[in-house]
């Protein structure tokens, strides 16, 4: 639940606290999603026997690790451990595809590579698979090596087709996974300051931070993935 | 036809399937009788162990520098290497340093305009004015 909080904070602050009343828009819900959080997990598995120094320094029996519970979220890579495990999206609502988007995605999953405009912080940052992104900022609480998954976007596209958010996408509908790379710096800013009538220049020193990501996937899901997912298809009859 | 790019090898892309941290190697250098090696000396002591456990694909080096201030360096993956001058600072202090050098990508700082850079093709292709669309006057 901790990383859950944390992750929060950094994709969707505003949308996260809101406790979405209206859930038949599902194209406005958001819901962050973290691939493998931060090292400061600690607080989520609680040891099952409680640490005592006093033991512990007279006998000279080495102590016994202490076992932690498995968590409930869902294995879903072998490789990374349980505490890291992604927390489950908790949706109300099925996912539901229209007659129209059901006929035309299949043209956009099989053309490839694909494009995303996936937003962060309310930026849009245009991306394919691969490619470098440098924050304007430094993401709290990652670690190099630590797996994000971009669920906000509003366009998503190939060669000849796009899918447009209104004004953002589902994020059931896709999968951007970044990988943090790192942190990166700028270098040394120097601003003068000078104040009128007065012989002294100020020098104010700044040196900025910034997190490097890398894409490592984009995908548009495909009808069958999405119906084994739990997808609705909607019928219109009323156009 | 529509128009394409040149067509190159693959390049090699960290953490696109595989990562690897670009910091190889972390040396410290310490002098034992100067003063400024201080809290350089009580690092070493006490919390350098526990980071090389926390990080075992870091070789770290550490070696004395008499009469001199005491050093981090760090070397990267990219054949560079950054030197953090640690002198008079507190453990904790060269704790962040540490953490700086592990967390660095290695190359030079620079200051960039655009978030994302690409080596892929455009996706969606380049513009032509003779291909497709075509309007006579």
């Amino acid at each position: 639940m901790f990383s859950r909080s944390v992750l929060a904070k950094a994709f969707a602050p505003p949308l996260e606290q809101v406790a979405r009343p209206s859930l038949t828009a599902t194209s406005t819900t958001f819901r962050a999603c973290l691939h493998q959080s931060t090292t400061t997990t600690s607080a989520t598995n609680p040891p099952t026997e409680p640490l005592s120094a006093t033991v512990r320094a007279q006998s000279s029996i080495p102590a016994v690790q202490p076992t932690f519970q498995t968590s409930t979220t869902p294995v879903t890579r072998a490789d990374v451990p349980a505490d890291k495990q992604p927390i489950a999206p908790a949706f109300t609502t099925p996912l539901k595809v229209s007659q129209s988007l059901l006929s035309t995605l299949p043209q956009l999953t099989s053309q490839k590579p694909h494009y995303i405009t996936a937003h962060l912080h309310d930026r849009p940052y245009l991306l394919t698979e691969g490619d470098d992104l440098r924050l304007p900022f430094l993401m709290p609480n990652v670690a190099p090596g630590d797996v994000l998954r971009f669920n906000r976007a509003s366009l998503l596209g190939s060669r000849d087709f796009t899918l447009k958010g209104s004004p953002y996408l589902d994020e059931r509908l896709f999968e951007c996974r970044v990988r943090v790379l790192g942190v990166d710096s700028e270098p040394l800013r120097v601003k003068e300051k000078t104040k009128r009538r007065r012989r002294h220049v100020q020098q104010i020193t700044s040196k900025h931070r910034y997190t490097l990501l890398r894409v490592m996937e984009v995908k548009a899901k495909s009808v069958e993935e999405l119906q084994r997912e739990g997808a609705i298809v909607e019928e219109e009859a009323k156009a | 036809m529509p128009v394409q790019g040149i067509r190159s090898v693959t390049s090699a892309r960290n953490g696109v399937g595989a990562f690897i941290l670009q910091c190889k190697r972390l040396d410290f250098h310490y002098c034992d009788w100067a003063g400024s090696s201080r809290g350089m000396v009580s690092f070493l002591k006490h919390q350098l162990n526990a980071f090389a456990k926390q990080n075992p694909q870091i070789e770290i080096r550490v070696s004395p520098r008499p009469h001199k201030h005491p050093v981090i360096k760090g070397h990267y993956i990219n054949g560079r290497e950054k030197a953090v001058c640690v002198r008079n600072l507190e453990p904790e202090q060269i704790f962040q340093k540490v953490n700086l050098l592990k967390q660095n990508s290695g190359e030079k700082n620079k200051r960039t305009k655009k978030p994302v850079t690409s080596i892929n093709d455009s996706v969606r292709g380049i513009w032509s004015p003779y291909h497709g669309g075509l309007k006579s006057v």
